[in-house]
């Protein structure tokens, strides 16, 4: 709580709905998911941006709802979409709807896929929470609804103190790519560092709040990669995004994973 | 400083960043991605990827100044950029403003960012 809000006179993000920068002193807070816009059997709603955009922040909303707080208790926002020019044209008009005069420090990239080739928006929060963190368990971990993705939609950490690991890539220790070509490799020796640094860090699996994995392709991802993360959590996932890019640091690159944590 | 990093000889990043940061107090600042935008929400350096990175780590600078920190105060950047060839001009551009170990740090290519003009976007987490 204590939100300070960081150059909000600045006009450029004033007209645009968000903040150059928000400070919080972190009691609890709340990672979502990237959510999208599919209704409750699961299935994305039909009719393009609009309808998807509103259906997605009616979700945040739940979540939020969920945890005690509201749009204005956002900190951070992250927008995907693949078309740019449909946000412009009618989501935008849909996010304002739902954040109404309060401004989030605000992320919009344009990237090449989502979880389904026909997905336009996906969008995850950073949220301050309010109450105390007294007497919780340092991690809450929850659905507003129920899916059968291996993530949870919202995960609340009380009183921790946040862990933020670089984008994680296939590199050995000399500085060699594992697995040049290979999804299966890269995935393993991705989760085998993000576990050497968690341990580093006094952490474990359980501890990862957030994860955002930056793909080459979706479709390899799923098939080849997807088995290293399911042993890497074992049922216990963090809030996650799924994001697939035209390109990453080196070629060899076929996946990225950052990773949020919390320890006590 | 408010929060530790941490290093493991299992895990090396690939460049000269920190593998991880621990925030060990204090307050939480989230920045926006910061585009080459000047104050009055001009682009600056339109085609020219060398300006723009300049600009985008002037603007960081400035968010992190107005909250109370500077550029050590960073505990993760991720650097977002339009094309693959780009990125050893934005590399140089960083590595002249951190004149050291960035913070934990990750890089992605996107398809666009949210104005066609722009070629970078930068956004970070600090503890000030």
């Amino acid at each position: 709580m204590d939100r300070r809000e960081i150059l909000a006179e600045r006009p450029v993000e004033k007209g645009r709905g968000f903040m150059p920068g928000v400070t919080v002193n972190p009691s609890r807070v709340l990672f979502t998911a990237g959510l999208t816009g599919r209704d409750a059997a699961g299935n994305l709603v039909a009719g393009g941006m609009a309808p998807q955009a509103h259906r997605t922040f009616e979700r945040l909303q739940a979540i939020l709802g969920h945890a005690g707080a509201g749009f204005d208790a956002v900190v951070k926002q992250l927008v995907y979409v693949t078309d740019i020019d449909a946000y412009n044209a009618t989501g935008r008009a849909e996010r304002a709807k739902f954040f109404g005069t309060s401004r989030p420090a605000s992320t919009g990239l344009v990237v090449r896929r989502l979880a389904d080739p026909a997905m336009l928006i996906e969008v995850e929060l950073v949220v301050d929470l309010p109450g105390s963190a007294q007497g919780k368990p340092l991690l809450e971990k929850f659905n507003a609804e129920k899916h059968p993705g291996d993530f949870h939609q919202g995960v609340i950490v009380n009183g921790g103190r946040l862990l933020y690991l670089a984008g994680q890539v296939a590199n050995n220790p000399d500085g060699s790519v594992a697995g040049v070509g290979d999804w299966r490799r890269q995935a393993e020796k991705i989760y085998e560092n993000i576990g050497h640094v968690l341990r580093a860090a006094g952490a474990t699996p359980a501890s990862v709040v957030k994860e955002t994995t930056w793909v080459l392709e979706i479709d390899g991802w799923r098939q080849h990669g997807s088995p290293a993360r399911r042993a890497f959590y074992k049922g216990d996932h963090p809030a996650s995004t799924l994001v697939e890019i035209p390109g990453l640091a080196r070629p060899e690159f076929l996946v990225e994973i950052e990773v949020i944590a919390a320890v006590a | 400083m408010p929060f530790s990093t941490i290093t493991t000889p299992e895990a090396k990043p690939v460049a000269n960043y920190k593998m991880a940061t621990r925030m060990d107090g204090d307050r939480l600042l989230y920045i926006a991605g910061q585009v080459a935008w000047d104050a009055g929400g001009n682009i600056v350096g339109k085609g020219d990827v060398r300006a723009q990175a300049r600009q985008v780590f002037e603007n960081l600078r400035g968010v992190l100044q107005a909250a109370g920190g500077d550029l050590s105060s960073l505990m993760k950047i991720t650097t977002y950029i339009t094309r693959i060839e780009n990125f050893p001009a934005v590399a140089e551009a960083r590595s002249a403003v951190f004149q050291g170990e960035l913070p934990a740090s990750t890089l992605i290519v996107v398809k666009s960012l949210f104005h066609p003009d722009f070629l970078i976007e930068v956004e970070g987490v600090a503890s000030v």
